[in-house]
């Protein structure tokens, strides 16, 4: 018998695709199960909330994907301004070229937030625990409160992630910029 | 609510009688009722249960009247809606603004203000509850980019007293994103910045260091950053 996270991974790969191709609204179970050469009740048996919850999965598995490519680019960022800089460059350019997300966010985007839920309050979470633990080891200035702090980064990061604004965040100059005036002037 | 129907179809009347009188302008008026209708019927049903025939019934007219003052359907009518409110909002903004005598002020209550607009609207609330891809949407990602444009061109005049262009220009939209990511959740984590003493504590915390720190490499060359009115 095939390993359970084996076949969640081909059944997620397989959505990816059908979204690819599709659109989310117009992708069904059965076009996943065909890309993915595993039979409806599978499907149903891995996504029991239907649609929606294969469609909520996958954002949030191809974010923790993103997480986890992000974790890779930071090493070696020792420091909150580093950490966040680097973060912001790449996370900026990886959005980017996400052709996918590109392309469903200009075609389907309120379809798109709806699925987005979950994954963002993972994108929060992980981005607050990782703030909040590299807080706990620098000094801040007199008056911050940590907590309040690592929320305000979080935020920030998320915020200029999604939507850069009048900001080049390709250009690291203008990043480390950003960075030093309004994320960290009045933490560190 | 049915008081305040009531109120609104009466003042309808007398405003029909009006109209009469002064031609052009009733259009504009009943245009206007009829964004404020489909505003309650939104604080009331949301946006997927709304219907032209609710928003004439509230605004005390007929479904042609509908179509007329504002053309193009549902879609239309609630585009128009949203943009009527962010207008207001950014008039009650403006009058903040005029009350300040200090960047800091300025800043805290511009924050404030919009804090508290937005957490006191029953349609955004209701939206934000049961239907909340209908507003995220509009804010999420590259949907964001216009708000920012259009705020920071709305504040840059009372900014520019303090700041230069594109420094004001910055801090707009720096100012802009706090009011999205502090207001837009109902979690209630975070500062409350609709109370006015913790919007001014936060924008000491953690915006004015951040105006100090693009001021100070320029210190020498730029002595036109000030955090006092420029006479």
């Amino acid at each position: 018998m095939a390993d359970p996270a084996d076949t969640r991974t081909r059944l997620l790969t397989a959505a990816l695709h059908c979204f690819e191709v599709e659109g989310l609204r117009a992708t069904s179970l059965e076009d996943v199960a065909r890309a993915a050469g595993m039979s409806r009740a599978t499907v149903y048996r891995h996504f029991p909330g239907g649609r929606e919850q294969l469609v909520a999965d996958t954002i949030t598995w191809e974010v923790g994907r993103f997480l986890a490519r992000l974790g890779h680019a930071l090493v070696g960022e020792r420091d909150l301004f580093g950490q966040l800089s680097v973060g912001l460059w790449w996370g900026h350019q990886a959005i980017g070229e996400h052709r996918l997300l590109q392309r469903i966010l200009a075609t389907e985007p309120e379809e798109f937030i709806v699925g987005f839920a979950d994954a963002d309050a993972l994108l929060q979470g992980e981005v607050h625990g990782h703030l909040r633990a590299l807080l706990e080891t620098t000094e801040l200035r007199s008056g911050v409160d940590r907590d309040e702090a690592a929320d305000y980064l979080t935020r920030m990061f998320l915020s200029h992630l999604a939507s850069h604004g009048r900001w080049d965040l390709s250009d690291r100059a203008e990043v480390e910029r950003l960075v030093r005036t309004q994320f960290l002037a009045g933490v560190l | 609510m049915d008081t305040a129907a009531a109120t609104l179809d009466a003042d309808l009347v007398d405003h029909r009688a009006d109209g009469r009188r002064r031609g052009g302008a009733e259009r504009a008026t009943v245009r206007a009722r009829v964004l404020d209708a489909t505003v309650r019927c939104v604080a009331r049903w949301g946006v997927a249960k709304t219907t032209l025939d609710d928003v004439a019934r509230q605004a005390g007219c007929s479904r042609a009247t509908v179509y007329r003052v504002v053309p193009g359907g549902k879609a239309a009518l609630l585009e128009a809606a949203a943009e009527a409110e962010l207008a207001t909002l950014l008039e009650r903004i403006a009058e903040a603004f005029d009350r300040s005598a200090t960047l800091e002020d300025l800043l805290a209550g511009g924050l404030s203000t919009a804090a508290e607009a937005l957490r006191s609207h029953e349609a955004l609330t209701y939206l934000l509850r049961h239907e909340p891809a209908t507003v995220l949407s509009g804010v999420a990602f590259d949907a964001l980019d216009p708000l920012l444009e259009t705020a920071a061109g709305f504040a840059a005049p009372w900014l520019e007293v303090y700041l230069p262009p594109e420094q004001a220009a910055e801090v707009a939209e720096w100012l802009t994103r706090l009011v999205v990511l502090y207001s837009l959740d109902l979690d209630g984590s975070g500062p409350d910045l609709a109370d006015p003493a913790e919007a001014a504590r936060f924008v000491r915390t953690y915006v004015m260091p951040g105006l100090e720190a693009s001021r100070s490499p320029k210190r020498t060359t730029d002595p036109t950053i000030t955090t006092a009115p420029q006479e």
